[in-house]
Formats: structure tokens, sequence, C-alpha cells
């Protein structure tokens, strides 16, 4: 017998999507998921606190500060998401029995999560600013470098916001997810590419991960290739005080006397510490050696004549040179040179092309999302 | 191209196998199959008890015999020799942890202290070899030896007004082996009925249940008011209510919201909002949440949560509504007035099956019951379907709690006679064509 099959037609795709916005937002407003966004607050506030100074300003400070931005992203990204589908994953299960769509209810985390990560990244350049964080002067891509670089913070954020989302949707409980999450973490940081020196296959590896393009977004806005590079004069103005050891290289320095004339400028005090010493049967004539300055320091304290006479200090003297003569900056630009790194030249281009890695990650990472909860009617009961 | 090491394993080998093959002896089984490698770990699991995780031994064992094979092969400073090394490192604990399993099976059979798994562990060959040998050590379980009911061969005429159920067969795949879940449930329950669905742990009732919705396919034929429901699913699925045992539903969102969003979801698309708005109060007012329409979820009681879950299904108004343990967790009062609500909602014309495993408080409810057990092959068999005063005389028990110990296993405390109602069933069934 043939019987009329009734054509009832139920909420969409895109219908349904709006239903589960509207329940995630509910949830935002009135549960607890606002509470990422200060907590997005304070990370950045921390990390600005921290490495803020020399970001954007120095080809180191800006290394070490744009990692400690991606940082911030991923793991803002990771937190938001890594719990949201497993910690339902029954009553998913029981949704779709009754006609959800599970690409309706992954669109609705992926626009409620880009709202956060939009959020996040907002804040992000906001506490930046407030701890007077030097940007970029130049703007790669829009008219603004605080755009710019939003737009490279959101993305960053974005995809690891995703990469998480996926991880909640293949797992089937939030241990399993909080325990893969540091693996995540630590791969994603120990593979960014810039801040760990990587060869062969591991260099290849980095590729996978978000942390390297937004990395090399983020150093390409800042023109890393162009800072100067401040290790080099930062660690000779460590070594300003150490005296070379003058035994047994008589030859090349100061005599006693000569270091006199240049530490007592009146004739009348020098003639005075002259006569002490050689009361004390120093020879005036001898090389100043280390041990010998703090000989004569010794003697003329004793004397109550409170100098220090010093041995020879090379480095300070080359530093003083190249200060005097307005020769810093030059310097500091030379030895950038030749640690430039090639990934972050290109301009524009290359943010571009970071960019659209980034999007084609987010669009894998939410496929992927919907591919495996497809299979929720298979979880065991 | 054998050296020491090699001799030493075949010799240890030879030993185990013939222990196996005295102890497959004491178990009714073939003693050349312990002389079969890899194959004699998997009957000897069946021996034991442990059927899957014989299977996953075997698998585990050949991986291991590959690996051993190919690192052979290998110049030992390589990096795939490291690899192949780790991996076999690896699969190595899992054989031994699938090893203490069956080891652990072994001892249960045989009534043996459990301590006996590290020797077995430690010490295979020679443990083997004595527990073959000695006369001492006996097996204490033995294996069913009788025949699982015939299949009654009937196909259910299909009516009009109600569900026609015809399951051939349900089957799963379990560790590549395929596993028959149900088998031969051929019955038809009339638009109007109330029916209790009894069975004990493992008897296949959740199964039985998404294979009639349509939510797990079986090789069957299920039709509700004449629509096939598998190949209509996509359009009757709405026609049908589950309410899962587990109250499925967001903690922190409100009463109103929980049933408006299901209102969205179930209720057609091109519905009114006045109108579904509407059919969400008469909801509410129907489980008596009216007045906790603004509470969270979280904050309900059990048997408010209950209702809100069955208020969820119930929106889209269906033809069949099944409900799984409704009453666990609330007390005699609270659940008669559940099942009363539930019996109001089959006179209103529905088809409603319930699940409990308390069922004699509400007895007088129900117009039939489905009585599903396993038989000897652990298969989901219908033991009994009819009126529940038939079913007491059919099990010659006084009441539905005593026909569920009759036809529940020895080991849960029941009188293991699941085989004998199936078969007498399933006899019955035949006689009546």
């Amino acid at each position: 017998m043939e019987r009329e099959i009734k054509e009832v037609k139920h909420k969409g795709r895109i219908a349904q999507t709006g239903i589960y916005l509207g329940k995630l937002f509910r949830m935002f407003i009135f549960q607890s998921d606002w509470k990422v966004l200060p907590m997005a607050a304070v990370i950045a506030g921390l990390v600005c606190f921290v490495v803020g100074n020399n970001l954007f300003v120095t080809m180191e400070g800006t290394l070490l500060g744009t990692f400690a931005l991606s940082c911030i992203c991923i793991w803002n990204g990771f937190f938001n998401s890594i719990q949201v589908i497993c910690r339902e994953r029954a009553i998913v299960k029981r949704e779709h029995r009754s006609g959800m769509h599970i690409s309706s209810y992954i669109a609705a985390h992926m626009i409620y999560q880009a709202f956060l990560c939009l959020c996040q990244s907002v804040i992000t350049i906001q506490i930046c600013r407030m701890m007077k964080v030097t940007f970029p002067a130049v703007p790669q891509i829009t008219a603004s470098v605080l755009v710019d670089i939003g737009i490279t913070l959101f993305l960053t954020t974005y995809a690891a916001d995703m990469m998480a989302l996926m991880v909640s949707a293949f797992v089937h409980n939030t241990t399993t997810a909080m325990t893969i999450m540091p693996f995540l973490l630590i791969f994603q940081l120990v593979f960014s590419g810039g801040f760990f020196s990587l060869e062969g296959f591991s260099l290849k590896l980095t590729n996978l991960t978000v942390a390297k393009w937004g990395l090399t977004a983020l150093c390409t806005q800042a023109d890393y290739n162009h800072l100067p590079m401040v290790l080099l004069w930062n660690s000779a103005y460590k070594l300003k005080d150490i005296e070379i050891n003058l035994d047994n290289k008589e030859e090349i320095t100061n005599t006693v006397k000569d270091e006199l004339s240049d530490v007592f400028v009146d004739q009348e005090v020098l003639n005075e510490v002259k006569d002490i010493l050689v009361a004390e049967g120093i020879d005036l004539d001898k090389p100043l050696s280390n041990e010998g300055a703090e000989e004569l320091n010794l003697i003329l304290k004793r004397e109550g004549i409170d100098v220090q006479i010093q041995g020879k200090k090379p480095v300070w003297e080359v530093m003083h040179y190249i200060e005097e003569n307005g020769m810093r900056d030059e310097l500091l630009l030379k030895s950038a040179e030749f640690n430039q790194n090639p990934s972050y030249d290109g301009g524009a281009f290359n943010v571009l092309k970071c960019w659209s890695v980034l999007i084609l990650f987010i669009a894998v990472f939410s496929g992927l999302s919907v591919i495996s909860l497809e299979f929720i009617d298979k979880d065991k009961r | 191209m054998f050296n020491a090491t090699d001799i030493y394993s075949f010799f240890s080998y030879l030993i185990c196998y013939i222990g196996y093959a005295y102890i497959f002896k004491k178990l009714g089984k073939k003693m050349w199959k312990a002389f079969i490698p890899i194959y004699n770990t998997y009957e000897l699991a069946k021996g034991a008890k442990r059927e899957l995780d014989g299977r996953i031994q075997v698998v585990l064992n050949c991986i291991m015999a590959i690996s051993d094979l190919v690192i052979r092969f290998l110049p030992e400073s390589s990096l795939v020799y490291y690899i192949i090394s780790l991996f076999r490192g690896t699969v190595a604990i899992c054989v031994i942890v699938y090893q203490a399993r069956i080891c652990s099976g072994l001892c249960e059979v045989f009534g043996k202290n459990k301590y006996w798994v590290v020797i077995w562990l430690l010490f295979e060959g020679l443990t083997s070899l004595y527990w073959g040998l000695s006369k001492k050590i006996q097996p204490v379980i033995t294996l069913e030896e009788e025949n699982a009911a015939d299949v009654s061969g009937v196909h259910v005429e299909e009516i009009e007004e109600g569900l026609t159920i015809n399951i051939r067969e349900r089957t799963a795949m379990e560790f590549f082996k395929k596993k028959v879940l149900l088998k031969d449930l051929h019955l038809t329950i009339p638009k109007g009925h109330l029916v209790l669905l009894l069975g004990g742990s493992g008897a296949g009732k959740t199964t039985f249940l998404n294979a009639v919705t349509g939510y797990e396919k079986a090789d069957a034929t299920v039709l509700l008011n004449g629509h096939d429901l598998y190949k209509e699913y996509e359009s009757m699925k709405y026609d049908v209510g589950f309410v899962p045992q587990q109250d499925l539903m967001r903690p922190n969102d409100t009463v109103l919201m929980t049933l408006e969003d299901a209102a969205k979801l179930r209720l057609p698309g091109n519905i009114d909002k006045k109108e579904r708005k509407k059919r969400v109060q008469e909801v509410l007012e129907g489980f008596g949440l009216s007045m906790l329409a603004n509470n969270l979820v979280e904050k309900l009681s059990g048997g408010q949560r209950k209702r809100l879950s069955i208020a969820m299904e119930f929106i889209s108004d269906p033809s069949l509504f099944i409900l799984d343990e409704p009453d666990s967790g609330l007390d005699g009062v609270v659940a008669r007035g559940l099942f009363e609500k539930l019996r109001a909602i089959a006179d209103s014309g529905k088809i409603v099956i319930v699940i409990t495993h308390t069922p004699d408080r509400v007895a007088d409810l129900f117009d039939d019951v489905i009585v599903l057990a396993k038989d000897v092959d652990r298969t989901g068999r219908l033991a009994y379907y009819g009126s529940l005063e038939d079913a007491r005389k059919f099990f010659k028990k006084d009441s539905m709690e005593h026909v569920l110990l009759a036809v529940n296993q020895k080991e849960e405390g029941g009188e293991g006679r699941a085989n004998e109602f199936v078969k007498r069933y399933t006899k019955q069934m035949k006689k009546a064509g």
C-alpha cells in the first residue's frame, strides 16, 4: 500500500547556527565564559612588563617580545576552546540524534570563538599601548600598524583556538583534552622556529606550527632585519671593567708615573703622592700591573688619600671612543646585519603569506572538527 | 643462522606449547591447536573466557613477530632499527598486560589464586607444563554446552496504526570479529500502548531501542504507523522521542531556554513563533515546570530534571516515545507520578516504551511487557512479548522483578534460565505462525 510521506521541513543549518550562537552568548554573559577576557589582559600586562621595553625597538627585544606575544595568543586560543565540546559531548550526541547538524554546531562555536579571540587581541594591543610599548612606525598592509598587528594577533589566537577546538572534538572527555594540551603547547613553542635554533627535519616541522607563522608575521611587521642589535654592545658593556693582566707584558703599558699623572691633575698633590710612594719603596718607572694598582690603592688609603688607581681597561676605552665619536648606532646596525633572518624579510608579501597560512590552518582545523564530530553516534554508550 | 638464544627460545616455546596442549585437553579443546604459534594464545584466551583479550594478544604477537623479523635485517646503528626497537618495546609492554589478563582468566577458570598470574608471567613454560600435567589443577568453570535457541523465522504482519518490528539481526564488529548483538525479534505494538521493556544488564535493551528508532540500523524492517523508519529516517526521526538515562542538558542554561531551543530544533521550521511559544508553555505546564521556567537546570531536583529531559523530547509530540530508565534515582512517589504521566501520554494515542529496573511499583500502568534475554551465545533474544498477566503465567512468576531474576545470568544473581525461555517463546512464536 502506497502511503503519503509527510514532508516537514525543520530548521536548516543557518537557523540552527543561530540557535547555538544564542546559547553560547548566553553562557558568555551569564556564566563564567567572560572571564577569559580579564585573564587575557592580565597575561598581556605581565608580558609587556617583562619584555615590553625593547619590543619593536631592538632585534633581540623584538624576537623575545614577539615570541612572548605569540605565546599569549596560543595560550589564549587553547584555553578558550580546549574543553568546550568534550565537556558536553553526551549532550551533543543527544542533540545530534534529535536533528542537530554538526556543521551548525561547529559554525556557532567558530563564530563565538572568533568573537572571543577578537576581544582578546584588542585587549592585548590596548594593554601594550598602556604599557608604552613602542609600535613599529610603518604599517605593512593597512593604514594602521595597530590594525596590522591586531590582525596577526587575532589570526594566531584564532588558529590556536581552532586547533584546541579540533582536539576537543576528537577526544571524549576533559581529562584527555587537558592531558594533550601541554604537549601541543610545548610543540608550538619549541617549533616556533624563531627562538630555538633548529636544523634539518626539525626546521621543516616548524611549518606545521601556528606559532611559527604568527611569530614570522610579527617579526616582519616589526621590520626585524632592520632593527639594531644590542647584544654585542650589551655584552661588551658587561666586560667594560675587565682589566688586562699586565704581568709579563711590560712593553705595552703605562708606568706608575704615567697613571699617577692621569689620576692627579693637581701638580702639588701629584708630587706629594709620588713622595709617599717612593718612601714606601715603589719604583715609579715600573709598568703598572693590576696587582701593583691594588698595592698603590692600599698605600694611598692608609695615608688618607681615597682614590682608585686602576689597571688598563681596553674594552671600556674602546666603548668610550666609539660613543665619543658617535659610532654606536652604526655599530649596532652593522652587528644586526650579520644576524638577519631571511624568513622575516619580504614586507607586506611575507605578512600576507603568514596570514594566508594561518587562515588555512583555521579552515583545516575547523573542517577536521566537523568530520570527527560527525562520528559522534559511534561513541560507546 | 641460528644462535644459542634462538635454540633456547625454541625449547622454551616447545615446553610452553606442551603445557598448553594438556591445558587445552582439560578445557575440552583439541590438543594439536596448542602447537600453532600465536593462534594458540587465542585458544588459551577463549578457554580462559577472555576471547577479546585473546584476539588483541594475537594481533600484538603478530606485530612482535614481524618487527623481530624486520630488525634482524637492519644495521643496529640505523634510525629505522632504533624506531622499530622502540615500537617493539612499547608493544612488548602491551603483550605483558594482555598476557596477565588471559592468565587471570585462566586462574578464574581453574579456581586458582590470582598470585599465579605473576608465576605465569615469570615462568610461562614451566607453569603451563605444571598446570597441564598436574592432576590437582582442573577447571572449575565449564563452558556452556547448551545450544542456542533456533531462529523462529517468523515475520510479523504490519499493523496500520502502531509499531511493527521485524529485527532479523543486529551485528557489530568487535576487534576484527562479527558479534551478534540481537537476533530474531518480531513484534507489533498497537497505538496507545505503554510497554515495559525488561532485561538484565547486557541483554541488549538499549541496542534494541536504538535499532527500533533507526538510530543504529540493524538488518530489520521497522514501520511506524505504516512508514518505514529506516528508509524515511531523516523525516521520521522527529516523530520519535528518545529520553536517555542520564539527564543530558546544559546545566547552566535556564529551563525555559532549554525547552525553547529544543522546540526550535525539533518543531517544524515553518511553525509560527507565537505557536512555538504556546507549545513551550503547554509543555511547561504539562510537566509541572512553569514555576521553574527561569531557574537554571543545575538548580533543579532529580525529579524536576528528569521531567525537563522528557519534556524536551515531548515538545515535538512524537508518535513513538522511548524512555531509558526515567525513574532512576527517583523515590517511589515521584516515580509513580512520572509513570502516570507516561500512561496519560500513551492514552493520548502514542506508543510509549519504557525501560525500568523497578517495574512492580508501576506494573498496573503497563499494557505489555517485552522481555529480552541473553542466549548461550550472549546474543540478545526475545524471551517474551505480551501482556503482563500472560507474562506471569509464561514465566510462572508472580512479579516482573522475579521474571527478570529468572532470565538473568547466574553470575548476576539470577536463575540463568534465559535460554530456556527464549527457546520456549521461539517455539510458541513458530506455532502461532
